[in-house]
């Protein structure tokens, strides 16, 4: 257990270190040329100011962090569904994927004009905007995975008889997992980018707004260090829903997975 | 009654082969005419190089793949849903522990675990895998592996067990330790087994009859059957009798593919 610890803190360590460095001569170079503020903020402003407005940010982060969780987990079930459909049926696949890749390919900021134009209510619109630009990856990846079950296996589902919800249950989507986990990672942040880009389109509006109008309304008046501090909660945001879903993906892959494995020395 | 007997031995093979054929959807024939009887508790090895389509036979008799020309005929009522396959590769879900892999046919079946427990349970042990229940494929080695994977097959209790050189990839001593256990398991449960190989020494050891087969087309050149008591052990490996039989079935192969 000790050996763990000091091993994590082995590893940690480095990283921290260099960070500690760069934010010294962040500092350095800000202080000794004078730079005014609403050029460049010190890290020390940046944390003062990140202290003082630390509770409106936080309101603004939660309306933000509302609309990433509930795109990532539009995603996460869309995604899904629409994935195991597409292995059921290889006619739905090639009907529907070209037009998944569309919706991919298309800019988000391009589009979400028109669908904060079409959705009234700006949580709905902000969410179908998070959720267009999170759900491909989950889509792609998971597909992928239902298909990639091992032959052999199928072959012995197929000897013993099994139905085909039997061979979706128990060897498709067990097959489809580190897949399904993969893609969720990287709409955990893609989410959190739609977001941002939609709320960035819809402007400030309305009594409840995200980082993102912060960001804009900060850069409009000049208050630089306000921009950073929302800068960095968006950051640790972005950090934190990674770490938690590569958490939930190795606990759920534990076992059996490769990935999940530990090394052998 | 000897009439009857006759009538028995006439119909009394487990499966038989009638002029089976094979041809890929490239174009490519891989078996042609095969003609083959099986007796219930038979062991009947198919021995013959790489692509001679042995174990694509295994696959048509599993029912995996259907025959080109020809046909499969089973003894008396269905027997498919009797047949155990064990692949080359020992094939087990990584995501499950050796006991849920086991329970796998069964599960398929509709069978609740709880009313199973006991023959899962039979089956790990049959296999000397006692104690490693709840441990995943990923921690076992190579030879347990295929330990588990015979289980799975076995679990059904099958009238007929497949198996695709299954001991290809083990080391020798763990090959052999198989060998002796599947013979074990064999006489224990009075199965059929159709072995695919290509290894003489394997084949002579195991079977009571060696199908020789020879490539392009996949044929059968000749059967040889193989006399030497059971039960088979350490012992018999380094008789002069096994020497001389394998010797023998070397020689046979040889002429075969020539």
């Amino acid at each position: 257990m000790i050996s763990r610890w000091s091993d994590a803190f082995g590893r940690m360590a480095a990283p921290i270190g260099v960070g500690i460095l760069m934010l010294a001569a962040w500092q350095g170079v800000v202080t000794l040329n004078h730079i005014p503020p609403y050029i460049l903020p010190g890290p020390a402003l940046v944390a003062k100011t990140l202290w003082l407005d630390g509770p409106s940010l936080l309101r603004s982060l939660w309306v933000t962090l509302r609309i990433t969780l509930a795109a990532l987990a539009a995603a996460v079930l869309l995604g899904g569904v629409l994935a195991i459909v597409f292995a059921q049926s290889r006619l739905l696949e090639r009907c529907l994927f070209p037009y998944a890749v569309i919706l991919q390919v298309t800019p988000i900021v391009a589009i979400a004009p028109l669908i904060i134009i079409w959705v009234n209510d700006t949580f709905l619109s902000l969410l179908v905007c998070a959720w267009i630009v999170a759900f491909f990856p989950i889509v792609a990846n998971t597909t992928l995975g239902l298909n990639s079950a091992d032959r052999n296996l199928a072959a012995l589902f197929r000897l013993y008889g099994a139905s085909s919800w039997q061979v979706l249950r128990l060897l498709r989507m067990p097959s489809a997992l580190p897949y399904f986990l993969t893609g969720v990672r990287i709409s955990g942040g893609l989410a959190l980018i739609g977001a941002v880009v939609a709320e960035f389109v819809a402007g400030t509006g309305g009594a409840e707004t995200g980082l993102a109008s912060r960001i804009l309304e900060a850069g409009y008046r000049l208050q630089i260090p306000r921009l950073f501090a929302a800068l960095l909660l968006l950051s640790l945001t972005g950090i934190m829903i990674f770490a938690v879903l590569s958490w939930v993906s190795r606990r759920l892959l534990a076992h059996w997975h490769e990935s999940a494995l530990p090394t052998e020395d | 009654m000897a009439c009857q007997i006759a009538a028995e031995q006439r119909t009394g093979a487990l499966l038989s082969l009638e002029r089976v054929g094979k041809v890929f959807r490239n174009g490519t024939v891989a078996l042609r005419e095969i003609d083959l009887a099986v007796a219930p508790g038979a062991f009947v090895s198919l021995l013959g190089p790489s692509g001679c389509g042995k174990s694509t036979l295994l696959r048509i008799v599993a029912g995996l793949t259907p025959p080109s020309s020809g046909r499969v005929a089973w003894d008396g009522e269905g027997i498919a849903g009797s047949i155990g396959f064990v692949f080359q590769e020992p094939t087990l879900m990584p995501w499950a522990t050796v006991w849920d892999n086991v329970y796998l046919p069964l599960r398929l079946a509709g069978k609740p675990r709880s009313a199973v427990r006991e023959n899962v349970e039979g089956m790990i042990a049959a296999v000397g895998l006692s104690g490693f229940e709840r441990v995943y494929p990923r921690e076992l080695s190579g030879g347990m592996r295929m330990r588990v994977s015979i289980a799975r097959a076995l679990v059904t209790e099958p009238r007929l067990l497949l198996l695709d050189e299954p001991f290809a990839a083990l080391d020798e001593i763990t090959r052999f330790r198989l060998n002796e256990d599947l013979l074990q398991l064999w006489r224990d449960r009075r199965c059929t087994i159709l072995f695919v190989t290509h290894s003489v020494f394997e084949s002579v050891f195991l079977s009571n009859r060696i199908v020789i087969m020879t490539p392009r087309p996949g044929r059968i050149a000749e059967e040889v059957a193989i006399d030497l008591p059971y039960p088979r052990d350490e012992a018999l490996r380094t008789s002069q009798a096994y020497a001389e039989q394998c010797r023998d079935v070397s020689l046979r192969l040889a002429r075969s593919s020539r």
